[in-house]
């Protein structure tokens, strides 16, 4: 449908909806008719996309999601404190000794790599071949179809970094060893399934 | 009727002048109206005047940028209330959470909310991350805006990390010392960035400072400055939106 922006005759009236016959083809008959008494400001064609005013349609939705994501954290807030341990020894190392959960990733590749290539090489790669990435990506499609390899890389990627995540907080317990006991509990304690 | 005509009374041409003075525009009533407001306001002009109807749906952006942006300005106001209360210093610090968490009124309630957002805006700001990745969303003329969004990435996740030091209790201290541990593998620069980020050898008062300065200083600083670059870009290349 096309719609015509502004201009015409102003305030009182949103945007007229004009037939699509005449607008569809430009060269053809001026639009004149008893909705336009002066030439509009932003013609819309038909091919072109529908839009709306961005106060209040977006503006409202923003407010929306604002609230919704305040009140959420709000509640987890008051039901959950955030962790506070003993005050900090430097003589006594707490075993394991984890990083940040969003960096246990990269403590878990320690454990599997020397240390140049888990604690410099892949982070550095990870970050210098994100910023490149739309340089080497040469494919202009933006549809999903066109662009298998592309989706199938990042997805391998974001794949490993929340699984390394995963195993680093949920599955290495003492000295940073594997223990499946934090998820599945101690068989000698409770009785098996 | 009233004895005075109501466009006659000074009160209400009083605060139809300061209303005027403040808006500029009357309610936006109609779209012209609407589009001014859009136009005129400080707050909303970083948006467009219109957008297209399938980019603004939840299901394409999942609100995540938007969302990341809100967590930025809640972290940005429940740790301005944590600052009248934290002194980085190692004898103070971890006493002042207790009183936070303990003593002062809301105080567990807004730090707990600083906490968790932290947290939240870490998953949200990867989660857009990966949206405007499957959506191809970096592809030309936004490839720069991509290159300033890794920036924000890692800015958020340090943003996040010198925070983590700060309460001073057994967490805090030992995951920094295995954070920092693993600069000093770099080759040649490795040991020489550890010890610049610690101000020593090991995590102590000199650690705690620059930890504390970079927290509420440097990197929020930083992380705004590339927001705002972030967001003119959006506006300049203009949102994708529908695929
Ligand atoms: C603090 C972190 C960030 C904030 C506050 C932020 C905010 C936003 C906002 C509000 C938008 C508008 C659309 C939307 O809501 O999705 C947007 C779009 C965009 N962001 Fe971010 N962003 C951040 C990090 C990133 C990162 C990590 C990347 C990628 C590496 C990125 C790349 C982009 C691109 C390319 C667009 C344009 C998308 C389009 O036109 O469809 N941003 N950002």
């Amino acid at each position: 449908m096309a719609t015509v922006v502004g201009g015409g005759n102003g305030e009182g009236r949103r945007a007229v909806q004009v037939p699509p016959g005449p607008l569809a083809r430009p060269s053809q008959r001026p639009v004149t008719g008893p909705e336009l008494t002066s030439p509009p400001l932003v013609v819309r064609r038909r091919e072109e996309e529908e839009t709306v005013v961005t106060f209040p349609h977006l503006v409202w939705k923003e407010f929306l999601a604002g609230l919704a994501a305040f009140v959420f954290f709000m509640a987890v807030s008051i039901q959950i404190n955030a962790p506070l341990l003993q005050r900090a020894n430097t003589a006594i190392t707490p075993n394991p000794a984890k990083a940040p959960w969003y960096f246990v990733g990269l403590q878990e590749l320690l454990e599997r790599f020397p240390p140049v290539m888990a604690g410099v090489a892949f982070p550095t790669f990870v970050i210098v071949f994100m910023i490149l990435t739309p340089y080497l990506d040469r494919n202009p499609s933006r549809r999903p179809q066109d662009r298998k390899v592309a989706i199938t890389l990042f997805t391998i990627y974001a794949c490993l970094a929340v699984a390394f995540v995963v195993i680093g907080v949920f599955f290495r317990s003492l000295a940073f060893n594997w223990d499946w006991t934090m998820i599945l509990g101690h068989p000698g304690l409770s009785s098996p399934v | 009727m009233s004895a005075t005509p109501r466009e006659a009374s000074p009160i209400r041409a009083f605060v139809a002048q300061i209303w005027g003075s403040i808006f500029r525009h009357g309610l936006p009533t109609t779209d012209k109206v609407a589009a001014r407001t859009a136009l005129t306001n400080f707050f909303l002009h970083i948006h467009p005047v219109r957008v297209k109807k399938s980019a603004i749906r939840v299901s394409y952006t999942l609100c995540l940028g938007g969302l990341s942006f809100f967590l930025f300005i809640l972290l940005t106001i429940t740790g301005l209330f944590l600052m009248f209360y934290y002194i980085p210093s190692i004898d103070q610090a971890y006493q002042n959470i207790k009183d936070l968490q303990f003593v002062a009124t809301f105080g567990l309630v807004i730090r707990n909310m600083h906490r968790w957002a932290a947290h939240g805006m870490v998953i949200t700001v990867w989660l857009h991350m990966a949206r405007v990745f499957y959506q191809g969303a970096y592809k030309p003329p936004r490839e720069f805006n991509w290159a300033i969004g890794t920036l924000l990435l890692l800015t958020t996740l340090l943003l996040s990390f010198s925070g983590y030091l700060l309460p001073w209790d057994q967490l805090a201290v030992w995951a920094i010392t295995v954070g920092t541990n693993m600069a000093k593998y770099a080759p040649l620069v490795g040991p020489y960035t550890r010890y610049l980020l610690l101000g020593g050898r090991t995590v102590a008062q000199g650690a705690l400072i620059r930890f504390y300065v970079l927290h509420v200083i440097a990197l929020p600083l930083i992380g705004f400055l590339l927001m705002v670059v972030h967001f003119w870009r959006v506006r300049k290349d203009g949102f994708t939106g529908g695929l």
